[in-house]
């Protein structure tokens, strides 16, 4: 309080119009408060950059696979995770924790997964060994076991992309001749 | 003391000090800033549209097809779901949650007698069909009698063995009535370009394989016709109101056309008593195709394109959708074809307005119509579709007059960027008012309302004149309207993509001609880009030949002809 006073007082003893406001435009304070509406003013009126949204990934180009050019495709060395069911990949890519190395299905990665798939199991011998031969037929599957793949499929077409289509080594742009 | 307390008391000597130097000029600036700041607040409003949904208007699928870029669709129409092809039509006593039919176009008719369905105020409101004839004259149509009209058309066509009709007549009531005749007849409709040459109007109805004309006196080349297309046995005069009474009926000696049955329209509509056609039937089957002809340059020989009923109705139902709920067209509408209704696009608007219950006016010498006021003579529309040629040669006479002086172009360029920047309509106040009065066209008046939306469209192959944002934007400062700007093409019904409703944006990166883009494809269709040439597309973009799928496409799937790509905010645009 002291100090209130102290300073009222200072205040008070200044003599008559010795603190009267110089009358100029160009005071300190009014080129203060000048710059701070220039500043204000030009925010608002500069023309606001048109809206832009990061460019999306682009699209995958859709390609044919053989069962040799498709094992590369298996999560490993950050490689997407592929794999195929009746001659269609899916890039399953999204669902690598169940797919991908280390995974439940790793085994499918890569690969043809249709038996695998229809017969419910995850072993090494439900896939084609040769790679370099005819895919497999899967003539010899039951009923059951072609609506287990079918639904599966159905899931796949739901959930993951159709990213190529299979068929076997050699076959390579036969269809497109045909 | 410490030596905080000294700074403190040096801080408030300053404070004290700067503040003791406010005088009346101080007092000025404060007002002055404090009044921009409430003005600024005041009046700040949100845009028509958020712009994130401007800075990506189309959807690419995720895969692509090697030569070919990712198929793109309206963001409404995504992927994976169907494509829209219908009108959605509810039967009366249909659940009201029931999926509703596509419909054909006698359901466009049935809805233009049945008035606007859905509660409201305006529930069974029907809208009006008008014909203006000369400058002023403006004739209104009764529905009942017009309905009665389609009636006797299509009895009296189809009890003479008729089976394709050619319509070769101007913008008028008749065309759009022959065309729900055949509808409701099962004939099928042939619209032939109104104003060509004689051996082109042959060689279109060779093509078209017609065996029945509808056509005006005056244009249609009858000797000629009979002489060269002997498989012609009908022919229906429109004759109008001046000419009613000279015998029609009679053919010219010397032609040998014995062949052709000669009537005309306002015969066959006095002849039967008044209460005869006041039904419509309604046949089981699916309305036939209509043929259209697609005009190319000048010189080249028509496209001819057979559109099935459902490949309209999407078109159509395309129009509907493209314009925002808030903003759809209603019976307080008046919409003018003032472009040649023998284009699918203008066709598909005059259906999508007689669906909406809104108004529609013909007018026969709009298409040919200098500009738009030329165009709009005689009514005042609120919605119009006007080709691309008279909207430049407006934009053209009303820009000479604002460049004319600095202070008419400040205003122009303030009103411009207001409306390009902020994505919103420059509210009514001294300087619109002064810039409305002054530059905007007369005409675009009084009643029902003002001019509020303009369709155009460049028609690929056939040379109209390109419009580029900057004409766009300026088109919306100028009429206070909304502009779509489409892309049509022969082998599409309606347009292939076309503006947002809300896109007023002006774009600086036009490569061809100065054209403006397309935005993304309608919903009814979706497009990719087919490698061609030098054309690719890669992982960087979308470059090449215009494909184009869907419901309203004749034969599914039509290459354009020309490259385009797609720009970065996914809208289309020609290379």
């Amino acid at each position: 309080m002291d100090y209130v006073q102290q300073r009222v007082a200072q205040e008070a003893a200044k003599p008559d119009g010795a603190g009267s406001a110089p009358s100029g435009l160009l005071t300190p304070l009014n080129i203060i408060l000048l710059s701070v509406v220039l500043y204000t003013t030009f925010s608002y009126l500069k023309p606001k950059p048109a809206a832009a949204l990061p460019k999306e990934a682009p699209a995958v180009v859709f390609r044919t696979f053989t069962p040799r050019t498709l094992l590369p495709y298996n999560g490993e060395n950050n490689m997407p995770v592929y794999l195929a069911v009746r001659g269609r990949v899916f890039d399953v890519t999204r669902g690598r924790n169940f797919y991908g190395p280390g995974g439940p299905y790793a085994n499918f990665a890569g690969r043809d997964a249709s038996r695998g798939l229809a017969c419910g199991s995850f072993d090494e011998d439900m896939l084609t060994k040769d790679l370099d031969g005819p895919l497999d037929t899967l003539s010899d599957l039951g009923k059951d076991e072609l609506e287990a793949m079918a639904g599966w499929e159905e899931r796949f077409l739901e959930k993951y992309l159709v990213v190529g289509k299979l068929v076997a080594a050699g076959d390579e742009g036969k269809e497109e001749t045909q | 003391m410490g030596a905080f307390d000294n700074l403190l008391l040096r801080a408030d000597e300053s404070i004290t000090g700067l503040f003791a130097q406010w005088n009346v000029w101080t007092s000025l600036i404060v007002t002055l800033f404090a009044g921009f700041l409430t003005y600024q607040i005041s009046t700040r409003r949100d845009p028509d549209i958020h712009p994130f949904l401007l800075a990506r208007q189309a959807q690419p699928s995720p895969v692509r097809q090697p030569g070919e870029s990712p198929v793109y669709r309206s963001q409404a129409a995504p992927h994976g779901m169907p494509l829209q092809a219908g009108l959605n039509v509810k039967d009366p006593g249909a659940s009201k949650w029931a999926r509703g039919r596509d419909g054909d176009l006698r359901d466009i008719w049935r809805q233009v007698i049945a008035g606007v369905q859905e509660d409201g105020p305006s529930k069974g409101a029907t809208g009006r069909i008008l014909t203006v004839e000369g400058t002023e004259h403006v004739v209104e149509h009764n529905l009942a009698d017009l309905t009665r009209q389609i009636n006797l058309i299509g009895r009296y066509i189809l009890d003479r063995g008729g089976n394709r009709v050619a319509i070769y007549l101007p913008n008028s009531v008749e065309l759009l009535l022959t065309l729900f005749a055949c509808s409701f007849y099962n004939l099928t409709a042939v619209i032939l370009p109104f104003d060509q040459p004689d051996d082109a109007v042959i060689s279109m109805l060779r093509r078209s394989a017609a065996d029945t004309v509808v056509t005006a006196p005056g244009s249609f080349p009858f000797d000629e016709v009979v002489k060269h297309y002997p498989s012609l046995r009908q022919l229906i005069w429109v004759v109008d109101e001046g000419s009613k009474h000279m015998d029609w009926n009679e053919i010219p000696q010397g032609t040998g056309g014995s062949a052709v049955n000669v009537s005309t329209w306002q015969d066959i509509i006095a002849d039967p008593p008044v209460s005869a056609g006041a039904d419509l039937p309604s046949p089981s089957e699916t309305p036939k195709d209509v043929t259209i002809f697609w005009q190319n340059k000048p010189g080249q020989t028509e496209d001819m394109v057979r559109f099935t009923s459902a490949n309209l109705i999407a078109a159509v139902a395309a129009q509907l959708f493209a314009v925002p709920t808030a903003r759809r067209m209603s019976p307080a509408d008046l919409f003018l074809p003032a472009d040649s209704l023998a284009n699918t696009h203008t066709l598909a608007l005059t259906l999508a307005a007689l669906y909406s219950n809104a108004s529609v006016a013909f007018n026969s010498s709009s298409p040919a119509a200098a500009d738009l006021a030329l165009a709009t003579q005689g009514i005042a529309p609120t919605i119009v579709s006007a080709n691309p040629a008279a909207l430049l040669k407006t934009h053209e006479t009303v820009m000479q007059k604002i460049n004319s002086t600095v202070f008419s172009r400040e205003a122009h360029s303030l009103q411009t960027s207001a409306l390009a920047q902020d994505g919103v309509f420059a509210p009514a106040g001294f300087l619109a008012n002064y810039y409305d009065s002054a530059f905007r066209p007369k005409i675009f008046g009084t009643e029902p309302g003002k001019l509020r939306l303009i369709f155009t469209a460049e028609r690929v192959g056939a040379e109209t004149p390109k419009l580029s944002s900057t004409v766009l934007s300026d088109l919306r400062v100028i009429t206070g309207a909304r502009v779509i700007y489409a892309l049509t093409a022969a082998n599409v019904a309606g347009a292939v993509a076309q503006t947002n409703f809300y896109d007023y944006r002006v774009t600086k990166d036009e490569e061809k001609e100065k054209c403006s883009h397309f935005g993304p494809p309608v919903t009814a269709a979706e497009v990719l880009l087919r490698d061609k040439g030098e054309y690719k597309s890669t992982d960087e973009g979308s470059k090449g030949e215009i494909i184009v799928k869907g419901p309203c496409v004749a034969g599914k799937e039509a290459a354009l002809g020309v490259v385009g790509y797609i720009r970065h905010d996914h809208t289309l645009a020609l290379i």
